[in-house]
């Protein structure tokens, strides 16, 4: 399949230009910077909850914890705007790579779970605490997972990926 | 000051340390003394940080004195050999002894006596004898004086002998690591997973008692910290490895020293939130109570410090080759 001319233009442009070559340290590693710090509050945070759930720190009460959810929706916000940020500097690069896809389908699932985590369990204001752990173990089960595959996935990006520019591949 | 300063700065202290933790340890058990025994469990994760940095500076050392006459590279090899040995039995005396402090919390008098007791004093005794071995080993490449002699290098004692069987090759050792590009994304891929578990439990408890989730009593989070420990072990042991696999490249780079400087701030940290009584101060902190100023400052400090160590390990990439003494 062709590589789409559209990567090529993104490529050319002053922003992605900048991202990729400016020797600056707020350059591309300041945005890697601060996609790792996202990560580290969405998935340290969603963790936290998740093995609560799943019976660690068993006297740590259980609803108060619906205040963990803010610091989790602020380390996606701070990644869906870094990620974009690394798309715009290597877009030919991502997007030429399955395991992009990969990782995109496990934050979609993750992200997905910490929803319904957050309404059905903790939005649920009728259940006790017995009744959310019994609701939320396969939950949080799954969102281990989810987050450790989309952590694993993100780290072999740069393994795996094909071309490293429009026209450029590996070691050319 | 260059490598070789620093590497003498920290060698002695493992070695040394270790002796001393070994012995108030032995003391305490003959004496059945608490605090002794406290003091001793205290020491040996203070010398498992410090020989990681001793060990780590042993690279740049190598580079300064390398091309010097009459240093002989075999001796570096073995010396280096010995120390990845030690360094491994101090790091695991040092992950016994904070089960061991973790286990006898909130009692002055000895705890029971446990399964992790029993590991350390184990693990201590041959960490000193293997120490020991690494500072005869990294005398011998530039004392002369101490006139060990060319047959006591190579023939050396008992110890030294069974020792040196167990001793990886450091090139070979860099080989297994750098072989294999899935290796090494793995042993990253641990490294990040390591960082979640740590910051999630212990930026909970610093938040905590910032005032954030106030309606949480203190104790139930502080219940996380073993699994945050447990996330450091990973990124240590990840990182040791890593080190090992390409330990040119993070010698000569800026972000890498100041990011062990403030993992060694971290360790200070941690000490002064253990042991002068700010732990005390929180430990009872019921739903709605603020903590004091000094346990907040500590807390502060401590999300502060982790969030440099983060953005320091982000930079080692952009800041290869910054340090050009010695190369």
């Amino acid at each position: 399949m062709a590589v789409p001319l559209i990567f090529n233009t993104i490529e050319q442009t002053a922003l992605s230009t900048w991202l990729r070559e400016s020797t600056s340290i707020f350059g591309f590693y300041f945005i890697l910077l601060f996609h790792t710090i996202g990560m580290s509050l969405v998935v340290g945070a969603s963790a936290v909850v998740d093995l609560r759930i799943l019976g660690v720190a068993p006297g740590l009460p259980l609803r108060p914890l619906k205040r963990l959810f803010t610091i989790m929706w602020v380390g996606l916000a701070l990644n869906v705007t870094t990620g974009l940020f690394l798309l715009t500097a290597y877009p030919t690069k991502a997007l030429t790579n399955p395991d992009f896809y990969i990782k995109m389908t496990f934050i979609g699932l993750a992200v997905f779970t910490m929803r319904k985590l957050s309404i059905q369990v903790f939005g649920d204001t009728s259940l006790d605490e017995m009744a959310m752990i019994a609701r939320g173990k396969t939950m949080a089960a799954w969102s281990l997972v989810f987050w450790v595959g989309a952590v694993s996935a993100g780290r072999l990006l740069s393994e795996t990926s094909k071309y490293v520019l429009y026209g450029h591949l590996w070691g050319s | 000051m260059n490598y070789a300063h620093l590497h003498l700065l920290l060698n002695h202290f493992p070695i040394i340390g270790t002796a001393v933790g070994l012995g108030l340890f032995l003391i305490s058990l003959v004496g059945k003394n608490g605090d002794l025994r406290r003091a001793s469990l205290i020491i040996f994760p203070a010398m498992a940080l410090l020989a990681i940095l001793a060990f780590f500076s042993g690279v740049g050392a190598q580079g300064a004195i390398r091309k010097s006459p009459g240093v002989s590279e075999d001796l570096i090899e073995r010396h280096q050999g010995a120390a990845m040995l030690a360094l491994l039995f101090m790091e695991i005396t040092g992950a016994f002894s904070v089960v061991g402090l973790w286990k006898s919390q909130g009692t002055s008098r000895p705890a029971r006596w446990n399964w992790s007791l029993s590991a350390v004093l184990l693990f201590s005794i041959v960490t000193v004898c293997l120490m020991a071995r690494v500072g005869t080993t990294g005398g011998d490449i530039r004392h002369p004086e101490i006139g060990t002699g060319q047959e006591a290098k190579t023939e050396g004692s008992l110890i030294s002998k069974m020792a040196s069987k167990f001793e990886p090759s450091p090139a070979k050792f860099a080989e297994l690591m750098t072989a294999s590009k899935w290796w090494w994304a793995f042993m990253m891929d641990l490294h990040f997973v390591g960082l979640v578990l740590l910051i999630g439990t212990v930026g909970f408890l610093d938040l905590r008692m910032l005032g954030f989730a106030k309606q949480i009593p203190f104790r139930p989070v502080h219940q996380l910290v073993p699994w945050g420990m447990a996330g450091f072990g990973v990124n240590l042991v990840t990182g040791v490895l890593a080190f090992t696999g390409m330990d040119q490249y993070y010698t000569y780079n800026w972000a890498f020293w100041l990011k062990m400087l403030a993992i060694m701030l971290l360790g200070l940290n941690v000490a002064a939130f253990y042991f002068t009584g700010a732990f005390e101060s929180v430990e009872g902190l019921g739903p709605g109570e603020d903590a004091p100023p000094l346990a907040k400052f500590i807390a502060g400090t401590s999300l502060f410090l982790w969030f440099t160590v983060i953005t320091l390990g982000r930079y080692i990439q952009s800041y290869s080759d910054t340090i050009s003494v010695h190369k």
